[in-house]
């Protein structure tokens, strides 16, 4: 009797260091990257509006564009969709050139450029098959998102829109149900890592709130029932060439390099309501990691992480040593290795290995106690 | 390890052997002309050519089994990503052009590269036989090149294709491998041409817009030329091999750039705001030609290397002194006399008349400026929103009505929603004669789905093509590759009001929620008298 109680209290203990040995595989998994798990980035772009007036649309896609660039996201990781050509217009009075602020400092058309849908490839339906992968075989391979389980996926999406519809060329609309879908196609068919939406139009929160895939990051430019306004007017060229909204999120990304820390929390702090006139969201119910923790560059940037084992010491038989993180970031065509070693340390090992030895022996300290009492 | 050292001598220098080789089987040469027109503009065609030598297109038959020709698939100088395609579509020749605006015949002469109808052309021969049809092919071809020159030719579908084999002759040569080959043409007149499509068309230059005289092509001032095209141009010749000539052709204009005085003087950093820093080292040849104007005292900078019959050469394939040429007149620019006259043998124009949406008239003038009786071979591939009456087409020369003026017509009607018409017809025009062709046509009226986002700017119809009947070398008549294009003509088909299937919903869901809902209450709910006393004392 005595016996059989002992055996039950042996097996609870023993569960119980069990599962301490489990947390521990956790931190064996949280060494390896306590950060995205993403090996490449992508980039949909998409100004879903045509016409002269509607500039400032084009404008905007292309600022995210070149900052999606200037971060590291090379074009055949960018699908960019521009529903009329602005820049080469027969209105425009810069001809190769797109701006975005009055004084035209930029040229955000540049020397070097893909388009990859424009005038009226941009549709609906081109944009679902984008998403979801499911085109015909001759469409050519950079109008194809070939992303993987391990991509991040930036999609910003501006144009004229309302209160879970976005319009695509004044003509049909895309409702906030079938990005939705398109995201839990993308889940199923494991085509994402973790997506990050963007949308700047008319009531642009009212887009993300129908998202139920997880590993999904939504921000939007104005609540239901609130405009989207454009920040300012260039005289020349004699339309409005930026919207408040992504000129202000430009404006921040200038300040941010390809080595740089700063986090999707900072980003959404530094939105001011007063200056871009409407109030922006953030839906991050569906996104697993804390946004303090989530580096801007994982979406916006193609910065990959890579785990570096060095060379195999003189003697075979030793243990190599714990190798530290490093992150390697390719800079046009430099490599600088940037050795990380605040994750995980030598002392942080020991003193797990520790803790295991430490459970254990408690859990064999009373066993025999028990057993001890149990015999006397 | 002794030999290690005659190891590495044999590997560098099969290396070496092996890159001159490849060199040498690759010439690449580079041109540059530059033309004062007699309006003040200048004309600039650059001109990039490299050459694949002893290789041939691939026979279509062989399109199943793997490519694994090694001359064919290693390239140095050709381009991979063009290469890939032709192998894969077993191409002989083709010619895509990307456009944009009116080239000026009157003023500006035929120009040497034919292909200026406005918009995207792309025209192919191909082989058939194989397990892939050549439509097939063509429709693989056009979503591959679409993809590499972001360009949306995706959209020339069999609604737009045509094969007019008489007004396309081959520029190169087709293989005889005892197989016929066809021609297929489609044409886009409303595609924008930009940066976009310029990027990749540097891509594919050896040395890119790095170096050589690739580096003068600048988007911002391409872009706001008068006129400016873009080509690219594969063909075959049986002792030479596979050639592909990428082109840009461009109009600019100085006396836009210098309002106040006006100047005909140009130079490279006036026109394309850039200078050649340095030659490309793989060119086998660099040359800048500018055509000396015949009038008028002129200077021109730097010396050039040779000047022979009216054209200065400058030779910059080892140069490496910053290049920029320069062309200045003493005196301030005037029109001459002559500026609009013709300098083509023949003028076209070419208009739908008619002020109804169900009918017009489309009514082509042609004028014969020569001294001798002209032949042309016109073309119409005309899409199927346009219905020819051809029993109401009528030819007058000089006012006069003919019947023998046309002859040799192969007319294939087209297919309401699925199929473009081609019109193709032999015109003999007699000396110093003017011909007005007139067909009665009739417009469609699109299905709700059919028309474009901007249904009411129009439909952009693609240029009719003419292509000059010349003597050959042995003096029979054939149709040579000089053709002149007419330009688009933009098409005012009647629009529907686009609201009204949303109207007709929201109206009808009224009307039917109106009568159910009285219906529903009038029988359903229960009306009851509450007496007025209660409510008084709840105040």
């Amino acid at each position: 009797m005595l016996f059989v109680s002992f055996l039950h209290l042996l097996l609870i203990l023993s569960s119980w260091a069990w599962a301490t040995q489990a947390s521990q595989e956790d931190d064996v998994r949280n060494f390896f990257g306590t950060s995205s798990e993403h090996t490449n980035n992508w980039a949909v772009l998409v100004c879903a509006s045509r016409y002269w007036f509607n500039y400032r649309h084009m404008s905007n896609a292309l600022g995210m564009y070149r900052t999606v660039k200037r971060l590291g996201i090379p074009d055949s990781n960018i699908i960019l969709m521009l529903a009329d050509d602005a820049s080469c217009n027969s209105r425009n009075k810069f001809p190769g050139s797109v701006y975005a602020d009055r004084g035209r400092h930029i040229d955000l058309y540049g020397e070097n450029i893909e388009v990859d849908y424009r005038g009226y490839e941009v549709t609906v339906e081109n944009f679902i098959r984008v998403l979801t992968g499911r085109m015909d075989p001759s469409v050519p391979r950079s109008k194809r998102l070939l992303t993987d389980d391990r991509s991040n996926i930036f999609v910003y999406m501006t144009g004229h829109g309302g209160n879970e519809f976005l319009k695509f060329q004044d003509n049909e609309e895309i409702s906030a149900f079938d990005i939705a879908d398109a995201f839990e196609q993308m889940y199923q068919k494991k085509r994402y890592n973790e997506i990050f939406f963007m949308i700047d139009t008319c009531q642009a929160n009212s887009m993300y709130s129908k998202f139920y895939s997880p590993n999904i990051l939504a921000t939007g430019s104005s609540r239901v029932g609130e405009n989207s306004y454009s920040y300012e007017n260039d005289n020349d060229i004699g339309v409005a060439v930026i919207d408040a909204y992504t000129h202000y999120v430009l404006e921040y990304m200038e300040g941010i390099n390809k080595t740089s820390h700063q986090t999707m929390a900072d980003l959404f702090g530094s939105y001011d309501v007063t200056k871009i006139n409407s109030h922006p969201g953030v839906r991050s119910d569906l996104f697993n990691r804390p946004l303090e923790k989530t580096l801007i560059t994982d979406f916006f940037g193609g910065v990959s992480q890579v785990e570096v084992s060095p060379p195999p010491s003189e003697q075979p038989a030793q243990p190599p040593s714990q190798p530290p993180s490093v992150q390697i970031k390719e800079e046009q065509g430099r490599t600088h290795l940037r050795a990380e070693t605040n994750r995980v340390t030598l002392e942080n090992v020991k003193e797990k290995l520790g803790q295991n030895v430490r459970s254990w022996g408690a859990l064999a300290i009373v066993g025999l106690l028990i057993g001890w009492v149990s015999t006397r | 390890m002794r030999a290690g050292w005659l190891v590495k001598f044999l590997l560098t220098s099969s290396l070496a052997w092996s890159t001159l080789g490849g060199f040498q089987e690759e010439p690449f040469d580079e041109h540059l002309t530059l033309e004062s027109l007699r309006d003040g503009k200048v004309f600039s065609k650059f001109s990039f050519t490299t050459l694949l030598k002893g290789v041939s297109p691939r026979d279509p038959r062989s399109l199943g089994n793997e490519d694994i020709a090694y001359k064919d698939q290693h390239y140095t100088v050709f381009p991979l990503a063009l290469g890939q395609i032709l192998r894969e579509y077993a191409v002989t020749e083709l010619h895509l052009s990307l456009n944009a605006g009116k080239w000026n015949y009157d003023r500006w002469g035929q120009p040497e590269e034919s292909g200026v109808g406005t918009g995207a052309e792309l025209w192919t021969w191909m082989g058939e036989g194989g397990q892939s049809s050549i439509d097939e092919r063509w429709n693989g071809l056009r979503n591959a090149l679409a993809g590499l020159f972001c360009a949306s030719l995706g959209s020339l579908n069999e609604q737009r294709t045509t094969s007019p084999a008489l007004s396309f002759v081959p520029e190169g040569q087709l293989p005889d491998w005892g197989i016929p080959h066809q021609i297929r043409h489609a044409s886009l007149p409303s595609e924008n041409v930009c940066t976009e499509n310029l990027t990749p068309f540097l891509k594919l230059l050896p040395c890119k817009s790095l170096s050589g005289i690739a580096m003068l092509l600048n988007p911002h001032r391409l872009f706001d030329a008068d006129w400016h095209g873009m080509s690219v141009h594969v063909l075959w010749r049986e002792d030479e091999g596979v050639q592909i000539r990428l082109m840009f052709q461009a109009v600019f204009d100085p006396l836009r750039a210098s309002p106040a005085v006006k100047k005909q003087d140009w130079s490279f950093r006036s026109i394309f705001d850039r200078t050649i820093e340095r030659a490309c080292p793989v060119a086998r040849s660099s040359l800048v030609t500018v055509t000396l104007p015949s009038s008028g005292a002129y200077a021109v900078n730097p010396e050039p290397s040779s000047i022979i019959a009216g054209l200065a050469q400058f030779d910059i394939t080892n140069s490496s002194t910053p290049l920029d040429i320069s062309l200045r007149w003493a005196d301030n620019f005037e029109y001459p006399v002559d500026f609009d006259a013709p300098l083509t043998s023949l003028s076209v124009q070419r208009t739908l008349r008619g002020s109804s949406q169900a009918h017009g008239q489309l009514s082509v003038v042609l004028k014969n400026h020569r001294a001798e009786p002209l032949s042309v071979v016109y073309l119409e591939t005309m899409p199927w929103l346009i219905q020819f009456f051809l029993h109401t087409l009528k030819i007058h020369i000089n006012g006069v009505p003919t019947d023998d003026a046309m002859s040799a017509m192969k007319y294939i009607p087209a297919v309401p929603h699925a199929q473009p018409a081609t019109f193709q017809c032999l015109l003999s025009i007699p000396a110093g004669a003017t011909m007005h062709l007139n067909v009665d046509v009739a417009k469609s009226f699109l299905r709700y789905t059919e028309h474009p986002p901007d249904a009411q700017r129009g439909w952009d119809l693609p240029p009719a093509i003419f292509t000059l009947i010349e003597p050959s070398q042995n003096g029979s008549l054939e149709a040579s590759n000089r053709r002149i294009y007419t330009p688009a003509l933009l098409l005012d088909l009647a629009t529907p009001d686009f609201s009204m299937p949303y109207n007709v919903i929201i109206f009808t869901c009224s009307l039917i929620a109106f009568l159910f809902g009285s219906v529903f209450n009038l029988l359903t709910r229960k009306f009851v008298v509450v007496s007025a006393n209660s409510d008084k004392k709840n105040d």
